[in-house]
């Protein structure tokens, strides 16, 4: 991969230390006029997006002009530019990343799917050519892809997808030197890398894409850069839209893996939710009866449907957190896949009061789930 | 099997902020084009591509860049060079969904199926088909015949290939990325037939 231009590592004290000569005292003003008025705006991430690209263009010709940077080459001119980009993008980290709610849907949606096909997605099921199976790189080029939250500037969350491409890639190069196995471009490429993202289960995944595309300074969107960025943006896309044929499986098979990777993901949860308020004993019978704990045990489950705001300490509130989090992604869930059955959930809970109802409903919901099968 | 794949584009409007026109950048005297291939898995995509890209220049070297980017320069007579940035595409029937996010913005497509093939055949005149529909209108299309060394297993004559062609306004060709036969003259056809809006500033 051409690594020369686009990754080269700017120096970014560089940056600073010219951001500290008088002589830059105009651009310090700029840059922080441009930070402060971003507080005078409600968030919007398209319109965020479109401030700081321009923001950015306006600022490369400053430079250019700059006495500061008088007789400098266009490497230099380049790495100021994306020093700048650092600084700001640092400082507007919190407002511009995952900004939206429908953002953190997107992001919890995909790693609980992706949770899930953990369990049974085998290479074969994405047209992995069985010659280019090798767990260790691929382990290591997951790893890549996990270190993306490791940091806030959109060029360095997309060196980690990079660095991850470029290891797969070597693994296909080793493999078409040391065999008679000719490469095949793409159709090799995406699914390993598809297979890896599933493996990695990636922070926010959906929020990283989107930030790099927003905030990724254009000029440097190009080329091989763009290339493997729309590479994992179409892995997202493909496992967001994951279904039975995607995988080329029954629609039954696709169903129970699906359902048998929920049960086995809620024991792991219910397990280390509920140690704290269990015994020893208790917190065994749990995991043994995966399933009738969610109706039996609900005073365990949500231990703090009786307490008082007063009472709660720090830790309380660190675990309040983490149930909320788990209880809205599951209700999340809940009311997409009622929508999906085309039922409304004040009716479901009408027809429950009432026992013969129930059964009906029963049948009823079994008949729409066969429906929406076919 | 072995060399073949195939990808899409983005215009499926994600975010709309990933830059549009750039697919062709032009500085009159050289240009900057974004092409992306199409076709079957199988039928030989990425094999072209390396066969372009490595037997131009230097032919003993291993290529020590991934096979599905790929770009290359091509000098052409009136001094002028076309750089060409190569998108490889999965052609396996499940990540045909994919593809509009790779022919998005594209200049250049190229449409590979196998002459021994006709279910590739039939892939390729689908590709066709959502190209016309989705990608950019004044997209450069060619519709290429791989595999003619091995014409004694022929199943898509060239006249049938040649008509569809014509009638879809694309460039056609047959080409052996075995022997090279064609491969930089695919290549070469395509830079003519490039839009020269002498923008020049």
């Amino acid at each position: 991969m051409d690594s020369s231009s686009a990754f080269s590592q700017p120096n970014f004290y560089d940056f600073l230390n010219r951001m500290r000569h008088p002589a830059s005292a105009d651009l310090v003003r700029a840059i922080k006029s441009f930070i402060v008025s971003f507080s005078f705006h409600t968030t919007d991430a398209e319109n965020d997006s479109r401030k700081l690209q321009d923001f950015l263009v306006t600022m490369e010709s400053t430079i250019k002009e700059h006495p500061l940077w008088a007789h400098a080459s266009h490497e230099e001119i380049d790495s100021a530019v994306e020093g700048l980009e650092k600084y700001v993008m640092t400082k507007l980290f919190n407002r511009t990343f995952a900004s939206s709610p429908e953002d953190v849907k997107a992001d919890l949606y995909i790693s609980e799917k992706i949770r899930l096909l953990q369990h049974f997605v085998r290479p074969d099921h994405l047209d992995v050519p069985r010659v280019l199976r090798n767990e260790a790189s691929w382990l290591f080029a997951a790893k890549e892809l996990q270190k993306i939250n490791s940091f806030k500037v959109p060029r360095e969350k997309l060196l980690c997808i990079m660095n991850c491409c470029r290891i797969i890639n070597n693994l296909l190069l080793n493999i078409s030197m040391s065999t008679n196995y000719v490469p095949a471009g793409a159709d090799d490429f995406l699914p390993v890398l598809i297979y890896v993202t599933i493996k990695a289960n990636p922070p926010q995944l959906h929020s990283n894409l989107k930030f790099i595309q927003l905030f990724r300074r254009q000029s440097k969107l190009v080329s091989e850069v763009e290339y493997y960025l729309t590479n994992l943006i179409s892995a997202e896309t493909f496992i967001t839209n994951i279904n039975a044929s995607s995988l080329s499986m029954e629609e039954s098979e696709f169903q129970e893996n699906m359902q048998s990777a929920k049960i086995a993901n809620e024991e792991t949860v219910t397990g280390h939710s509920s140690v704290l308020q269990l015994s020893e004993d208790d917190a065994t019978t749990m995991r043994r009866h995966g399933k009738e704990i969610h109706v039996n045990l609900e005073g365990c489950l949500y231990p703090f449907m009786g307490s008082e705001a007063k009472e709660l300490t720090t830790e309380d509130v660190q675990q309040l957190l983490r149930l909320y989090q788990q209880v809205v992604t599951r209700y999340t869930m809940l009311t997409k896949a009622l929508a999906r059955l085309s039922l409304h959930e004040e009716q479901l809970l009408h027809i429950m009061k009432d026992p013969a109802g129930s059964t009906e409903l029963k049948k009823e919901i079994e008949k729409r789930i066969h429906e929406g099968a076919k | 099997m072995g060399c073949s794949s195939s990808l899409p584009d983005r215009n499926a409007g994600r975010l709309g902020s990933l830059n549009n026109g750039n697919s062709m950048v032009t500085d009159s005297k050289n240009l900057r084009v974004k092409l992306v291939l199409l076709g079957d898995s199988g039928v030989g995509k990425s094999c072209i591509v390396l066969r372009f890209v490595r037997g131009q220049f230097d032919p003993t070297s291993k290529v020590t860049v991934g096979a599905s980017f790929l770009s290359q320069t091509l000098a052409l007579q009136d001094s002028t060079t076309v750089k060409f940035e190569i998108w490889d595409t999965a052609g396996q029937e499940r990540y045909a969904a994919l593809a509009p996010l790779y022919y998005r913005g594209a200049a250049v497509a190229v449409v590979v199926y196998d002459i021994t093939s006709p279910e590739s055949f039939v892939k390729a005149k689908y590709w066709v088909k959502e190209l016309q529909k989705h990608a950019n209108p004044d997209i450069v299309m060619a519709l290429v015949g791989n595999k003619a060394d091995l014409h004694e297993n022929r199943s898509v004559s060239v006249q049938d290939a040649q008509d569809y062609a014509e009638k879809n306004g694309m460039f056609f060709i047959e080409t052996s990325a075995k022997t090279a036969d064609n491969i930089n003259q695919l290549f070469e056809e395509i830079a003519k037939r490039l839009p020269r809006t002498t923008s020049s500033s």
